[in-house]
């Protein structure tokens, strides 16, 4: 893949050879692989469904005609990203910056990066460009190297481009996985009982939940569309925008239906960031029940994530898997 | 890379995981620290002992400073409370915000902090704010958005709201004391006791020095006749008791509107 591109960047530049245990969270291909194998390992689970366009924020993307795990995806994605940032002209290189430029540079990546993620904001790589790298777009990939290694050494933190597609990174845990960290500390920790709230509902119904239907539930909370809360404001806004532009919902109209109604799915965030496990244990602590009290449920959560295990082994052997069988 | 060179920090996944935890709350009082701590510890190293959180703290900075970023802790200006955040020390002006924030969001926030900065009181009235809106770089805002930014700032630990009025967030002051001193250096106004950055305080009728809420109280505790320490004046104002983090765990859970509502678990 080096040889293919120069300006778009590795983007599996795992560099976790000091993490014994390194495990991406659900979703996200694991590991560090041979350069051969990487257009495979994204062709994995971690490519959002493309059918519908997942990243609202950004402005139009330059669609990719071949599939993700073509390496002509990555040659693709490397023409569109010369072609959108300013035309190459045929002037001769400029001399290389000094190393301790480049270190700045990734310091000042990372910092952008974490304050993205700390917003849930998307990481979209040609703002990383436009807004951190600036004229040293050549040497965006060695900046974005050293950026990971600092981000995976200090933070624990594994940058993954998750979506080739819509050039989307995100931070994931380098750590083993966890529930959510239950920490049960002031800001975050309401928003996502709210969300939890929301997509447990959407699991359970095994479709997509009619508006009408979350706010029965959100009811249960005490809180009301025209309401507006002390912690969360305005509610409906919250998870009807917030919530979906930050991909954790999809807020769609119901087809054929007269007066217009809404339904709300999983986002491709949530898929990426919840496990259907977290979900089973959410509702039992909710409902003080078993969470075999969903059977069906149950049952899918026990597979996604056996078939989660196998396809992140634990031990650090990238070209062997440790799985259970 | 790492700056492991001079000091003999040590990252292991206990600082790894209480760094991204810290990250991801922005802001974070004393008693959540200690608590993240030892969860992180409970996570990642069951039987190992928890280390001093001053040490730890410490620890995980003489990492962080290669990276120009430091665990910085402060004290918020009206009550006293510790609280910790982490910092990029590199003054890249307020765009450090600018990740979460569009253009004209940006200047509305340039233009309460130099309103609060001018202010006697350290606070500024949400009217006189938005009548700054028409003078807003980027896009057209409306007053009613502007509101509902500077809500959004509320809401991100930026600003803080009292009747209508709008002051700096203990975070705000931390990350930006030195931007702050760098771009309003006229303006600034400094606690005579700890030599920081002001914005509320107390202030001597007669010389006009300048005292943060609690080094008054640190300062005069327990002084039947408090004087100014500058020109030894009788100081005027009511001294505010010192923060005892033992007290507030006794009082129970909230205390004044400054703290946010402890939220059960849904």
């Amino acid at each position: 893949m080096s040889e293919q591109s120069k300006d778009v960047c590795d983007p599996n530049f795992a560099a976790d050879a000091s993490h014994p245990e390194v495990h991406s969270s659900p979703g996200v291909s694991g590991g560090p692989s041979p350069p051969a194998s990487q257009a495979a390992t994204l062709a994995g689970p971690d490519i959002p469904p493309v059918g519908t366009p997942d990243a609202p924020l950004a402005s139009p993307q330059p669609q990719a005609p071949s599939e993700e795990g073509d390496p002509k995806a990555l040659q693709q994605a490397a023409e569109e990203g010369r072609a959108h940032q300013a035309p190459s002209t045929a002037q001769p290189s400029p001399a290389p910056p000094a190393p301790a430029q480049l270190v700045q540079k990734a310091h000042e990546l990372m910092w952008y990066v974490l304050v993205k993620d700390q917003k849930r904001m998307i990481i979209w790589f040609p703002d990383m460009v436009k807004d951190v790298i600036g004229s040293y777009k050549k040497w965006c990939r060695s900046i974005l190297r050293r950026t990971s290694l600092i981000l995976a050494r200090v933070f624990g933190l594994h940058l993954r481009l998750t979506s080739l597609h819509t050039m989307e990174f995100s931070l994931v845990k380098a750590l083993a996985p966890e529930e959510l960290d239950r920490v049960a500390l002031s800001n975050r920790m309401p928003m996502t009982g709210l969300l939890l709230m929301i997509l447990s509902l959407i699991y359970v119904k095994g479709r997509g939940a009619r508006e009408s239907a979350v706010w029965n539930v959100l009811r249960i909370l005490g809180l009301r569309p025209w309401k507006k809360h002390s912690t969360f404001g305005d509610v409906r806004k919250l998870i009807t925008e917030e919530f979906v532009q930050q991909n954790y919902l999809k807020y769609q109209r119901v087809p054929h239906v007269e007066p217009p109604e809404y339904e709300f799915f999983w986002g491709s965030r949530a898929s990426r960031e919840i496990t259907k496990m977290q979900i089973m244990e959410f509702l039992a602590r909710v409902f003080k029940k078993d969470p075999q009290a969903w059977p069906s449920r149950y049952r899918e959560a026990l597979e996604e994530a056996r078939a989660l295990r196998e396809a992140n082994p634990t031990a650090h052997c990238p070209c062997n898997s440790v799985s259970e069988d | 890379m790492q700056g492991s060179t001079r000091r003999a920090g040590v990252m292991t996944d206990v600082h790894r995981r209480f760094l991204q935890l810290l990250m991801t709350h922005g802001v974070l009082e004393e008693w959540d620290v200690r608590r993240l701590q030892k969860h992180c510890y409970k996570v990642h190293d069951r039987n190992a002992p928890v280390e001093k959180l001053e040490d730890f703290i410490n620890n995980i900075n003489s990492v962080l400073e290669s990276l120009y970023i430091e665990i910085k802790k402060g004290v918020t200006e009206d009550d006293g409370r510790p609280i910790y955040a982490l910092v990029n020390l590199a003054t890249t002006s307020v765009s450090k915000m600018a990740s979460d924030f569009a253009e004209n969001e940006l200047d509305l926030f340039r233009k309460a902090l130099e309103l609060i900065i001018d202010s006697e009181s350290g606070f500024a009235s949400s009217t006189n704010i938005l009548n700054l809106v028409d003078q807003l770089k980027g896009k057209k805002m409306r007053k009613k958005e502007a509101e509902q930014v500077l809500q959004k700032f509320v809401q991100n630990k930026w600003l803080i709201e009292k009747e209508g009025e709008f002051t700096l967030h203990g975070r705000a002051i931390l990350e930006m004391e030195q931007y702050i001193r760098e771009t309003y250096p006229d303006a600034v106004k400094s606690c005579n006791i700890c030599h920081g950055l002001l914005i509320q305080g107390q202030s001597c009728e007669t010389c006009g020095i300048r005292m943060h809420l609690p080094c008054v109280a640190k300062y005069f505790q327990s002084n039947a006749e408090p004087r100014c320490p500058h020109c030894n004046d009788y100081w005027p104002h009511e001294i505010p008791e010192v923060f005892d983090p033992e007290k507030e765990r006794e009082a129970g859970v909230s205390k004044s509107n400054k703290r946010p509502p402890r939220s059960r678990q849904h």
